[in-house]
């Protein structure tokens, strides 16, 4: 009896702390997702539903010509967004992390500028940029200016640099947030560790793996599940710079991207075709699902309790 | 202490705004005693808010009783706000369609009211303007507004200064473009970053080359795009490539119009669209427009033309006949004529006379031996349309990665996916 | 302290390091200030001078673009909205966001995982999806044409990133902090507020740039739902100014200076919490 109403408490404070945002993020947003998902599973005409046609969506999309084409090579490329963020985004993130916690010279400064690109709007982001990279473009001036014309290129233009490039300035404009994330994690590892490390002889680098490092796996968690998610969801940063179709021929198109084109149509890319389109969504909601579920569950077996 | 004031602040803030969100929420009730219908009128130009305010005032004058409100939208975004708020079984009463396959989608779902029915003159209107408004079986969904053609801009200073004339076969305007690269001009301000802009640039070259029966044939299945005559069409716009910007891979749409505009360039591959923008970013530009010429100075100068937007109504609208009054005002001369002297842009509307323009003009005088715009007018039905085809494919060809065969295949494979007389 | 890294007091290897590290990060931070620059001084060139010398200085400095912007084209009431909106649905977001963090992940319970997993489902993808069964929704709920239709989808896009990373970070903060505060007979509203809420200081600020920027900026939403003029808000008003042929630049950028600064305040404000020594502190004591 009495454990019976200990639960009946326990059950109410949880309800009382976590439905308010349950109710709003199912209603406004699993719902309507889940709602489009369905659509999947149907045929269309232009915006009208027809038939339950079960996952021939999905086999065009894998097996079909141009679908199949399209959304692997639209694949390898949310591919390469993944690895250049966690490596480079990340990396750098950990290391300013790292630097700000342990107050280097200027990090009052540091702090507050690094993640002011952040604020930018993307709009903003996408035409200063996009001078700048433009063959008559600052990029390009430095680099006749140092002596080395023939390093010139359209940066935008060519299929070769054209999604390094964009990964480059969307790093720019996010690693103030791992770094902030590193840092504000970094703060909470208990000082008298940090010392007592220090005092035993150990040097910073050994310091920071065996004693800061095992603490901050909780945030590496949610800096790896947030580029996974990121990379997989590309779009704004496409759209604003190379188009909705991913120019220069395809080099920079994202599954986000050949989603939208493909669930809305657009003025070049045709009409709608709703269904496909919402395959493409689920897809992108599975694999997006499947890796963050790993990627928690081995960063969770590491974590370390205080 | 400090946690309670912002406690304090943040709900009375909250007490405010919800009082305030849900006063403004419902629709501000009309307060006249006179009935008046409200219009809601969506169009995808936010350049042209003032021209259209212009109107709806000139056409209240004349019908107190409707109030027409404008919502211009990013063009980049209408049709997904259009759609959303379409199948939500709400949206404007009029607004702009596109023409050909983007009217289609609309038709095709129920959302369109018959123009013929609501406005039966439209019938009148010619058949370039119509066939960006009807179905296959001839049903008229839209009431043609303008009209796009292709051709060549250039700059009539420059051109003087250089002792050059516009080209009468496709080696003279070649040796043009030479003389001016020897004189350290840049001949031709177009660049490939943007899909589109390699469209107009084949759409602007290449009926010279396939000729006027091209686009029959290939919509027909007679031929498909891997016809010599499309073929060397694709071959002749890279000719064009040494006098084009330095990476010209890389030059936006923007790059290339301020290139113009500021004289950088001797001349443009674009839209009768451009003309305004041109001239209000440089009232001193002096420019003219020419179609590029054939392999003889005896063969037809072919331009490319298509049906750019229709005036449509929502099915759904609850205000048929305040509706059919603004479709018969926007089918009038006078609106015709403003979209000339105010725009400069063609209007479809017939018996409007052009002289007051000498570009529009122009602009008539070339539509006059003219072919549609191949892959907007035959090939924008249906996913991947034969523009996104093209649109990758030639960017492809323009940086050299791939041949003119290989790029016209790219294209015929997409369409013939899912074009029924491609896979005969 | 020791646990400093000061040049004074380095080895040879980690001055190295430390230069290093400063050329690193005074070189990203010219990058990032050169663009706001840009960025600010475009706003007092025309169209035709910002196209054609992107880097110079203006020509001259006038205010003109801010009064058309602030009073011919509405911006004022734009801005306005968009305060009001970002503000609501910031202290929903972060309110909720916190509760539900705590809710998961300080009581373990069945279904916590699942709750959990709920939760970040709602970021795996753009809610651009789902923008038509969305409408269908607003629609039903009669919210089409008022504001509160885009700050409750603001509040739900922002709620799902917040509990993830506000959970995360909850999840570090030791036991024996709750534990105490039990023993001193709190209760859990109180352990929420009076413990948590100021531990969790610097990730809140985190949370709150975190969403609060996508939310100033986002456009689509406001475009879809609120399409009267007078309750739209400022980056509708910007987009307003790509046109299909051209854009107007000059207004564009003044408006987006406009826009930028105030989350540039914000932020500034929010930075202060992550100053060292605050949870620290906490935490030791």
């Amino acid at each position: 009896m009495q454990i019976k109403k200990k639960t009946l408490r326990k059950f109410g404070t949880v309800s009382f702390f976590v439905l308010p945002a349950l109710i709003i993020v199912i209603t406004l947003i699993v719902a309507p997702l889940l709602m489009s998902m369905f659509n999947s599973l149907f045929s269309w005409n232009q915006m009208v539903r027809l038939d339950f046609i079960g996952f021939d969506n999905f086999k065009a999309l894998f097996t079909k010509y141009p679908y199949q084409e399209r959304f692997f090579n639209a694949l390898k490329n949310n591919a390469q967004w993944f690895v250049m963020t966690m490596v480079i985004q990340n990396g750098f993130g950990l290391l300013f992390g790292y630097l700000l916690s342990r107050r280097i010279a200027g990090s009052e400064f540091f702090k507050r500028v690094f993640f002011l690109p952040v604020l930018f709007s993307i709009v903003a982001v996408g035409f200063l940029w996009g001078l700048y990279l433009s063959p008559n473009g600052l990029l390009n001036a430095i680099l006749k200016a140092t002596g080395k014309p023939e390093w010139q290129q359209a940066w935008l233009g060519n299929a070769k640099y054209a999604n390094n490039a964009l990964i480059l300035v969307n790093i720019w404009r996010w690693v103030g947030f791992p770094s902030l994330v590193f840092l504000a994690a970094i703060d909470m590892v208990p000082v008298e560790s940090i010392e007592a490390s220090l005092l035993d002889g150990a040097n910073s680098w050994q310091t920071f793996w065996k004693v800061i490092f095992p603490l901050i796996i909780p945030s590496l968690t949610i800096v790896f599940v947030l580029t996974i998610i990121g990379s997989l969801n590309v779009f704004e940063q496409v759209y604003c710079m190379t188009g909705l179709d991913g120019s220069p021929n395809f080099a920079t198109d994202t599954i986000g991207t050949l989603f939208y084109r493909t669930a809305f149509g657009s003025v070049d890319a045709g009409n709608p075709e709703i269904g496909m389109g919402s395959a493409i969504s689920v897809v992108i909601y599975l694999l997006t699902f499947c890796f963050s579920l790993i990627s928690i569950v081995t960063t969770r077996s590491k974590e370390v309790e205080l | 202490m400090k946690r309670k004031v912002i406690a304090f602040v943040a709900a009375a803030l909250l007490a405010v705004s919800s009082g305030s969100l849900f006063a403004n929420g419902s629709a501000e009730a009309p307060a006249t005693e006179q009935k008046v219908t409200e219009l809601q009128l969506w169009t995808w130009r936010p350049e042209d808010v003032d021209f259209y305010n212009g109107l709806i005032k000139q056409f209240e004058a004349a019908n107190p009783d409707i109030k027409v409100t404008q919502n211009a939208i990013k063009n980049t975004e209408y049709n997904t706000v259009l759609a959303s708020s379409l199948s939500g079984g709400s949206g404007p009463d009029i607004f702009m369609g596109r023409a050909y396959g983007g009217l289609l989608t609309y038709v095709q779902s129920g959302y369109l009211e018959p123009m013929d029915k609501l406005y039966p003159e439209v019938k009148n209107y010619s058949k370039g303007a119509l066939g960006g408004a009807s179905d296959s079986d001839g049903n008229i969904w839209g009431l043609p507004a303008v009209g796009q053609t292709l051709c060549v801009y250039y700059n009539k200073k420059i051109f003087e200064e250089n002792g050059i004339t516009v080209p009468d076969t496709w080696d003279e305007f070649l040796a043009d473009c030479k003389t001016l690269k020897a004189k350290g001009i840049l001949p031709i301000a177009n660049g490939t970053k943007d899909g589109w802009t390699v469209e107009t640039l084949l759409g602007v070259i290449g009926p010279a080359f396939y000729g006027p029966d091209f686009f029959d044939d290939v919509v027909a299945g007679k031929t498909n795009f891997l016809d010599p005559r499309f073929i060397g069409a694709i071959n002749k716009i890279h000719e064009l490539t040494p006098y084009m910007p330095d990476m010209y891979t890389g030059i936006s749409y923007t790059d290339m119009q301020t290139s113009f505009i500021n004289e950088m360039s001797a001349m443009f591959l674009g839209g009768s669209y451009e003309a305004s923008y041109f001239k209000t970013q440089n009232p001193d530009l002096d420019f003219d427009i020419f179609p590029i010429p054939g392999t003889k100075a005896s063969d037809p100068k072919l331009v490319s033309v298509y049906a750019d937007m229709n005036w449509v109504v929502n099915a759904a609208s609850q205000h048929m006949d305040a509706d059919k009054k603004f479709i018969k005002f926007l089918a009038s001369k006078e609106v015709g004529q403003q979209i000339i002297d105010k725009l400069q842009m063609v209007p479809w509307t017939p018996g409007v006379d052009a002289s007051s323009s000498p570009f529009i003009s122009k602009v008539l005088e070339l539509q006059k031996t003219s072919t549609p715009y191949l892959f907007l007018v035959g090939f924008r039905y249906q996913q991947p349309t034969g523009s996104s085809l093209w649109q990758a494919a030639g960017q492809g060809f323009m940086s050299g990665d791939l041949t003119a065969e290989q790029t016209a295949e790219q294209v015929q494979k997409g369409i013939a996916s899912y074009y029924k007389p491609f896979q005969k | 302290m020791i646990t400093d890294l000061r040049y004074r007091h380095a080895s040879i290897g980690q001055k190295i390091f430390i230069i290093c590290s400063i050329i690193v990060m005074s070189i990203y931070v010219v990058l990032i200030i050169y663009p706001i620059f840009n960025m600010f001084i475009s706003s007092f060139k025309t169209t035709r001078e910002i196209l054609q010398h992107p880097f110079s200085m203006p020509s001259s400095y006038s205010f003109k673009n801010i009064r058309i912007l602030w009073i011919d084209k509405h911006f004022g009431l734009y801005f306005a909205n968009s305060f009001l909106i970002t503000v609501v649905a910031m202290v929903f977001v972060l309110l909720f966001g916190s509760m539900a963090s705590f809710g998961i992940s300080r009581y373990t319970f069945k279904g916590n995982m699942l709750l959990y997993m709920i939760f970040l489902s709602g970021i795996m993808l753009p809610l651009k999806a789902a923008v038509i069964p969305l409408f269908m929704l607003i629609k039903k709920l009669n919210l089409v044409n008022n504001r509160l239709s885009c700050i409750l989808i603001f509040t739900g896009m922002g709620l799902p990133s917040t509990v993830f990373i506000l959970a995360g970070f909850m999840k570090s903060i030791p036991k024996e902090l709750e534990y105490a505060g039990r023993i001193d007979g709190c209760s859990d509203v109180r352990i929420y507020w009076q413990i948590f809420m100021p531990l969790c200081a610097s990730s809140i600020a985190l949370v709150t740039i975190y969403n609060a920027v996508p939310i100033w900026n986002d456009f689509f939403f406001p475009l879809v739902f609120l399409q009267r003029d007078s309750i739209k808000t400022l980056p509708v008003g910007l987009s307003s100014f790509f046109g299909t042929n051209s854009t107007n630049w000059e207004m564009l950028f003044t408006g987006l200076s406009v826009a930028i600064l105030p989350m540039i305040i914000l932020y500034l404000f929010m930075s202060k919490y992550f100053i060292k020594g605050m949870t620290a502190g906490a935490v030791k004591s």
